[in-house]
């Protein structure tokens, strides 16, 4: 049975002319153990399909069943249990808790486990040991590098032990370094047995994905199984298109880079395609409706 | 649930904690209510323990007859502070009707006659009381040094001096031998009083401030005219106080043709009357304290709804690892709840210092009393929950994705 299962999933925000669309009748498959990687460019709707894997938003329209359980109805009761003992988020901004210790960030999911404080506590430090922190146990945030306060943050969001970690660009506030120590902890969490989804702009961090996804317009473009350790086929492309972009390019941002990726939405398919299908050429068109 | 409690409690001292400042300019309200609540109501049961005990040290027997009429059982509301607004002497004789009254043991009068007074210093204007030589044993007074005139000396140009008056006249504190000069007579000091520790009903003078000469030389030097404003009397026997007070009255009443323009007070009656002013202007200073208190519960409101608006990215971190609704409720409220509780445990260390200060400062002796600091402490803690409300409603009702976008 799939982990997460996305039907026709719309967001839509505003009322009246100034509605906008941010997700687009999305359709997603994730198997558990999978290890997703979601691209596009800015305000394609990634953040916001990670809201709502995450019960930290409700789709407008659509379905979304998570491991098995349908989660059109629940509270916000319910979805903050599911929240707490299904799944963990990293945030590109950390989100640690600045006036809090290191061990006390951590240990801030099972707070509201009814657990007592010695127990937490001791789950936090074992947590912040797998994740090769204990030395900065008592430290605050604002004493560590990114990369360290994302390993701190990562440590957060698996104290639960969650069937699901959603990392929403992880590795966007660090530099390479960072990026390499995070990707190579996700990675690690992945092999013992979590499903990850994370977004990222940086094609050559697909490697540690076992899939690509490519979204565009608030809809899903491209989804690519990819061997481990391997940059994706369509990322790749993007990726040597770097070389040669021009001012104009250049200034466009990510959306240049993104160009490889088609902006037409793929048939729709329920499961992900084996084999790499884009040969058209695209350009990038201009983001209508988009936000981040 | 227990450690949850706990957890949100700790929770909330660490937040209060990492905003220092702030939780302390928050609480400034509660701590000056929960102090001045304190030490106005104090200072109201000190002076009424105060009065108190000093009644009870006088014993209860001792009747006072004074001018106007003054009665405790009409005390009620402000017509008790108009009541001793007007003070007119009595009449020169009505020292030898009181003292003539049936069951009368002692009378002791006290005329007024103010002047100048020089001893060794420039002359001042003094208050020269004339009474007789039981006053020390009716009022129980000690003498610090030398000792008081006696009956034979009812002529005799003779004084003794509260504490005060003496270093005041004499610049020192046995100016026994000194003489003094009043109206042209010279008087020798006897004897110097110890501390008065509150003059007995009557508010006006202060003994230790006064000079006693004896009453007879007081109303010959000033043509009978000292003021009588006093005559305390004890009666033959105790029991019979009521009975004493009735036989003054009807004599005067007779001397007087009628006009019952005196009082007849038994001390337990001044007592009352003095009570009933104390209680109205305690209550009347701790409303205003009280008010202040609700003052500190606003603001209270005010800083935990910036503080919810600030934190509304921590209350999105919150929501996103699992934080119910409620258990953010719960932590806001507990914090406004650790906040004013906080404010009330320092406020009485405040009033406790206060208390302190008033005690050297003045001849003051407040009380606290474990039910006025309760009182404070569950006012401040129920103002604090109930102005606590509605941030923590605020705080709980955001959705999480908003509560992130919300910076």
């Amino acid at each position: 049975m799939a982990l997460l299962e996305i039907q026709d999933v719309s967001k839509l925000y505003g009322f009246g002319d100034a509605t906008t669309l941010a997700l687009d009748e999305v359709n997603l498959i994730i198997e558990k153990g999978e290890f997703v990687a979601v691209m596009g460019p800015s305000g394609c709707g990634k953040s916001t399909l990670m809201n709502i894997m995450g019960l930290l938003d409700k789709p407008s329209h659509g379905s979304y069943k998570l491991d098995g359980r349908n989660t059109e109805r629940i509270s916000p009761n319910q979805a903050a249990k599911i929240r707490r003992d299904t799944i963990g988020f990293v945030f590109q901004q950390f989100n640690l808790l600045p006036k809090m210790t290191v061990l006390e960030n951590v240990a801030l999911p099972l707070t509201y486990k009814n657990m007592t404080l010695t127990k937490r506590l001791k789950m936090a430090s074992n947590m912040l040991e797998r994740v090769g922190m204990q030395s900065r146990e008592y430290f605050l945030p604002g004493q560590l590098s990114g990369g360290q306060i994302q390993c701190a943050a990562i440590a957060r969001a698996l104290v639960n032990n969650p069937k699901l970690l959603i990392a929403d660009e992880p590795t966007g506030n660090l530099d390479s370094a960072g990026s390499r120590l995070i990707m190579e902890l996700m990675s690690e969490i992945h092999r013992m047995g979590n499903t990850i989804i994370f977004v990222t702009h940086n094609p050559e961090l697909t490697r540690y994905a076992t899939r690509v996804v490519y979204m565009h317009d608030g809809t899903v473009v491209q989804d690519e199984k990819t061997a481990l350790g391997q940059v994706a086929p369509t990322a790749r492309r993007a990726m040597y298109n770097v070389a040669r972009l021009s001012e104009e390019e250049a200034l466009a941002g990510v959306s240049a880079v993104m160009r490889a990726v088609p902006t037409k939405p793929a048939k729709r398919t329920l499961k992900p395609t084996k084999k790499v299908t884009t040969k058209r050429k695209t350009k990038t068109t201009t983001r209508k409706g988009a936000r981040s | 649930m227990k450690s949850l409690a706990q957890g949100h409690v700790k929770m909330a001292l660490t937040a209060l904690r990492a905003n220092r400042s702030r939780s302390f300019l928050t609480m400034l309200g509660v701590i000056i209510g929960v102090a001045s609540v304190i030490t106005v109501v104090g200072i109201g049961e000190g002076v009424k323990h105060q009065v108190n005990s000093q009644i009870n040290k006088l014993g209860k027997d001792v009747i006072a007859v004074r001018a106007h009429n003054v009665s405790a059982s009409e005390g009620q509301g402000i017509g008790v502070l108009s009541d001793f607004t007007v003070t007119t002497p009595l009449p020169e004789s009505d020292y030898a009707t009181v003292a003539g009254s049936r069951g009368v043991n002692v009378a002791v009068p006290f005329a007024i006659a103010g002047g100048q007074v020089k001893g060794d210093q420039t002359p001042t204007g003094e208050v020269v009381i004339g009474t007789t030589d039981q006053m020390p044993d009716l009022l129980k007074q000690d003498m610090a040094f030398g000792v008081f005139f006696s009956s034979d000396e009812s002529d005799a140009h003779v004084a003794v001096l509260g504490e005060r008056a003496a270093i005041r006249l004499f610049n020192e504190n046995v100016p026994l031998g000194r003489t003094l000069n009043f109206r042209g007579q010279d008087f020798i000091v006897r004897g110097v009083f110890d501390t008065f520790e509150a003059t007995p009903f009557s508010g006006q003078v202060d003994f230790n401030d006064a000079i006693f000469i004896p009453y007879g030389v007081a109303q010959d030097i000033t043509s009978h005219t000292a003021a009588l404003y006093e005559v305390l009397t004890k009666p033959n026997d105790p029991k019979a106080t009521d009975q004493t007070v009735a036989s003054i009255r009807a004599r005067l009443l007779k001397s007087h043709g009628g006009q019952e323009d005196f009082s007849v007070l038994k001390s337990d009656q001044s007592l009352a009357a003095t009570n009933a002013i104390l209680d109205l202007l305690t209550k009347l200073i701790g409303g205003i304290a009280a008010v202040s208190l609700l003052v500190g519960g606003v603001g209270i409101m005010n800083v935990m709804l910036v503080s919810v608006t600030e934190r509304m990215r921590e209350v999105g971190i919150r929501k996103a690892v699992g934080a119910t609704n409620r258990q953010i409720f719960v932590q806001f409220l507990v914090e406004a709840a650790v906040l004013s509780f906080v404010g009330a445990i320092i406020g009485i260390v405040v009033a406790g210092f206060g208390n302190l200060i008033i005690r050297i400062l003045t001849n003051l002796q407040p009380v606290i009393t474990w039910q006025i600091v309760l009182l404070a402490t569950g006012v401040s803690m129920v103002v604090g929950v109930i102005f606590g409300l509605i941030p923590a409603v605020k705080a709980a009702r955001k959705a999480p994705i908003e509560a992130f976008r919300n910076e």
